[in-house]
């Protein structure tokens, strides 16, 4: 069967870095086709070549038979492709009709309201979704938004469709319905190219494409495969993806939160009555889809907010309305979400953010001076244990990889915390094996006695870390289970406020 | 057509840094020339005279060191503040509060001997100043009131301040201008070399500027002073108190710069004037930009500006090129050095095919 697209020997360099060596790989009609790779192995930049984004520097790519040469998406959009990435480029305050006529080539003046009405309408028809094209999008929730982004590749007779990582921000239940959505596309004849890191979704295609380091490993048919063989692929070395939990007693109460709320100018359920119990040896997981409200009850842990009502308890001590200061002081680490926003001082040396936080500390200090024999020992003792690669403990941090910044902020909060550990997606954007790694170092925390809340959108690193997990939804706790007996549909009702 | 476009470098490169900087000068110093040509003036002439009078000989090296010893302090007050990136412009009026303290201080403890006197009214003066200086910090935290409205309108609250002083109650006896009576001899900054004016104040510009090498580089407080310029949120987060940060932050450079000030009246002037200024806290500022923000370089930028308002003088008497020529050619080598900095943060390359 003649392929509807083909990509041979595709080449993409930026200055020295090779993103993309001399692929080729091809989409049947009809097919859920995977890309699949490590942060950094080339599947965005590839799409983003295929999609008229990019420009390849060497390679052909062959669409419907005819070679292109597209030299912006418009090109790609006329021919067929559409596109779906991560961060959505919808207008919030604009209605969904008037979202997908914007931008459309070939528009006339006056715009075709009733005609672009009617296709929408049969197209959501089509593929059984409820939905008012003249609803505003920022009343549509997160998954109904990203409809609203395949509807605009469909509403211009898409053939093929680029799907960029796209059940990072849903719930279970929405990433079912994306699925269903996608199969009766294929069953249409359109093409689907899903780019995800999530193995889980990779067994729901029909083949898959592993990339490693911009090189393509194999192209394989899902079905014979299993999810390790993947990830030997992808990794290039065998991964334990489940790391041992010990069975271990319940120690004492460590951290409490009793009724806590907190509202902002725009929001009078920032945090809505929260209160739940975190103990010695104990991982509670908090899931929820991310802007429900976790980042802010770590704001409220760490001290950098303070509630309106309720209370916290740090070992029996009120720490409610404590600075930040003192709350690290007594035992407190945080791993935060955003590792350049909220972690790190980009332009810093590796061995000045390893002591953020404790340059303060007579450990460090010779008299008013820093002293930088103690602190390069410290950090060379760090990036040995943890295994940070870096040229020097010099080195500005925005120079390293995500993976290697991300383990700086681990090195130190593990190294200056004591008792609790808050860690808000420590694993997000990392490689396989520097995941792996982390969970490894919670695991070992939680055997030391810490009491450690774990929020992450991975439901399934959840099920295997934690021992109870709360699940959030608009700021409030929705639920309050142990792990082992929660079920996955429970929760992913849930997520999403049922 | 050729197409160029800008590629961030990857790593700060000194040697692109310096080379800017001389780009910078000597694109500058043309225009200036220019400048100087379309009204007529012999440009080469006229730098001749400006560089003869600035460099050339001691008298005119001490000279140079004497102008450049207030911008030293506004420099260094510059530095302190926008490494924390604290945009304060509040230097002039820190400068004259320096003055206005040192001056009531001179008065106060005037029964006292030199050796204690003259420190005290060092103090007097750097308290001045860090008291306005950590008045807009403490706005900020308090009120949220931006630092670059809050300085900017006390200069001139100040400027009044002064003005009412040297009306009233300060006000020389039986003297026609606006000044007060002179300081009493033994406050006064002993010159360095009897034949020329360079005071002690310059000794004090040296000791500032290593004492904020060091608080930059090598203190925990440059630690903090340095991230809370850089990233806020993450300082924060890591237990820093931010108000209290303002307000420190501010209280140092407000009262470097009023070293500016007491320098200029127990050096310069020897009497309080509406003329203890003149734009040294502005120029200032244009020294720590030039100076790329550090001490040293700071340092050696106000010599550089010392040097063109001294050569400046004397172009001006041998010449006729008016001083005002010079303050035009340190605007024009601010501007051409923030063009020019680029340089080093970002390569040119050519636009090709692959892009």
């Amino acid at each position: 069967m003649e392929a509807l697209l083909k990509v041979e020997k595709l080449t993409k360099r930026f200055e020295w870095v090779v993103a993309n060596d001399a692929i080729s790989f091809d989409i049947q009609k009809g097919e859920i086709h995977c890309l699949l790779g490590e942060n950094g192995a080339g599947k965005s930049t590839l799409a983003e070549c295929i999609y008229g984004y990019y420009q390849p520097d060497q390679g052909d790519i062959y669409f419907d038979g005819t070679k292109i040469d597209y030299r912006s998406p418009r090109d790609a959009i006329k021919s067929g492709i559409g596109m779906v990435h991560q961060h959505f480029v919808l207008v919030p305050p604009a209605s969904v009709i008037e979202n997908v006529i914007v931008g459309t080539a070939g528009a006339p003046f006056l715009l075709d309201f009733k005609g672009t009405e009617k296709k929408l309408k049969q197209l959501c028809q089509n593929y059984n979704v409820d939905l008012d094209p003249h609803t505003k999008i920022w009343d549509l929730s997160v998954g109904q938004q990203q409809w609203v982004e395949i509807l605009k590749a469909l509403y211009l007779d898409a053939k093929l469709l680029i799907l960029d990582e796209p059940t990072a921000v849903l719930t279970p239940q929405e990433s079912e319905q994306l699925f269903k959505i996608l199969r009766k596309m294929t069953a249409d004849g359109i093409s689907i190219i899903l780019i995800t890191h999530k193995l889980n979704e990779v067994m729901q295609s029909d083949r898959v494409t592993v990339l490693r380091k911009g090189k393509r490993v194999d192209t394989v048919i899902t079905k014979n495969y299993s999810k390790n063989e993947l990830t030997n692929l992808m990794v290039g070395r065998e991964v334990i993806l489940d790391v041992k939990k010990d069975n271990l007693p319940l120690g004492a109460s460590m951290l409490r939160l009793e009724g806590v709320n907190l509202r902002d100018e725009w929001n009078p359920h920032v945090l809505d009555d929260i209160s739940f119990t975190v103990h010695k040896n104990e991982i509670i997981g908090i899931a929820g889809v991310a802007g429900n409200g976790q980042k802010e009850l770590f704001e409220v842990l760490v001290g950098v907010t303070t509630p309106d009502t309720g209370k916290v308890f740090l070992d029996d001590e009120d720490i409610t309305h404590m600075n930040p200061a003192d709350i690290i002081k007594r035992g407190v680490g945080h791993i935060p979400q955003d590792r350049y926003l909220e972690g790190l001082l980009e332009e810093f040396s590796v061995a000045d953010n390893l002591i953020l936080g404790s340059q303060h500390d007579s450990c460090f200090k010779k008299g008013p001076f820093l002293d930088q024999s103690k602190i390069a020992t410290y950090a060379e003792k760090c990036t040995a244990e943890y295994e940070i690669l870096t040229p020097s403990i010099k080195t500005q941090v925005d120079h390293l990889s995500g993976g290697n910044a991300q383990k700086i902020i681990l090195a130190r909060e593990l190294w200056q915390s004591s008792k609790v550990l808050l860690a808000n997606r420590p694993t997000r954007g990392l490689d396989v094996g520097v995941i792996e790694y982390v969970h490894r170092q919670l695991l070992k925390k939680r055997s030391e006695g810490y009491a450690i809340i774990l929020i992450s959108e991975e439901l399934e690193d959840l099920f295997n870390l934690t021992d109870r997990i709360v699940v959030m939804y608009k700021g409030k706790v929705m639920g309050d289970f142990k792990t082992e007996a929660a079920k996955i549909e429970e929760i992913g009702l849930l997520m999403a406020g049922k | 057509m050729i197409k160029l476009k800008f590629v961030k470098r990857t790593h700060n490169n000194l040697r692109w840094r310096i080379l800017s900087f001389f780009i910078a000068l000597v694109s500058s110093l043309l225009v200036s020339g220019l400048l100087m040509a379309s009204v007529g003036q012999n440009a080469f002439e006229a730098f001749w005279a400006l560089f003869e009078g600035a460099f050339m000989g001691q008298e005119a090296i001490m000279d140079t060191l004497l102008r450049a010893t207030p911008l030293i302090f506004t420099g260094l007050a510059t530095v302190v503040a926008f490494r924390a990136r604290i945009w304060s412009i509040g230097q002039e009026g820190q400068l004259v509060m320096g003055a206005i303290f040192a001056y009531g201080a001179s008065v106060i403890f005037s029964g006292l001997p030199s050796i204690v006197l003259i420190p005290l009214v060092i103090i007097a003066g750097f308290m001045g100043g860090a008291l306005l200086g950590g008045f807009c910090g403490w706005l900020k935290y308090r009120f949220k009131v931006d630092e670059v409205i809050s300085t900017v309108m006390l200069n001139y609250i100040v400027g009044y301040f002064l003005t009412y002083l040297l009306s009233g109650p300060w006000r020389s006896k039986g003297s026609y201008y606006l000044q007060t009576e002179e300081v009493v001899k033994h406050a006064l900054y002993p010159v360095l070399m009897e034949e020329y004016q360079l005071h002690i104040g310059f000794l004090v510009a040296i000791v500032t500027t290593v004492f904020m090498y060091f608080l930059i580089r090598k203190t925990s407080l440059g630690y903090d002073i340095k991230a809370l310029g850089m990233n806020p949120t993450a300082f924060r987060y890591k237990g820093a108190n931010i108000p209290k940060m303002f307000v420190l932050v501010m209280m140092i450079s407000g009262g470097v710069a009023a070293l500016a000030g007491t320098g200029e009246l127990l050096g310069v002037h020897g009497r309080l004037n509406m003329d203890i200024s003149l734009g040294l806290g502005f120029t200032g500022i244009i020294v720590a930009m030039i100076g790329g923000l550090t001490s040293i370089g700071t340092f050696f930028a106000a010599f550089l500006f010392g040097g063109l308002v001294n050569g400046g003088y004397v172009m001006q008497v041998m010449t006729g090129v008016p001083l005002s020529m010079v303050y035009a050619t340190q605007a024009i080598i601010l501007l051409f050095f923030l063009c020019s900095s680029l340089l080093s943060k970002y390569r040119i390359k050519k636009v090709t095919d692959n892009d």
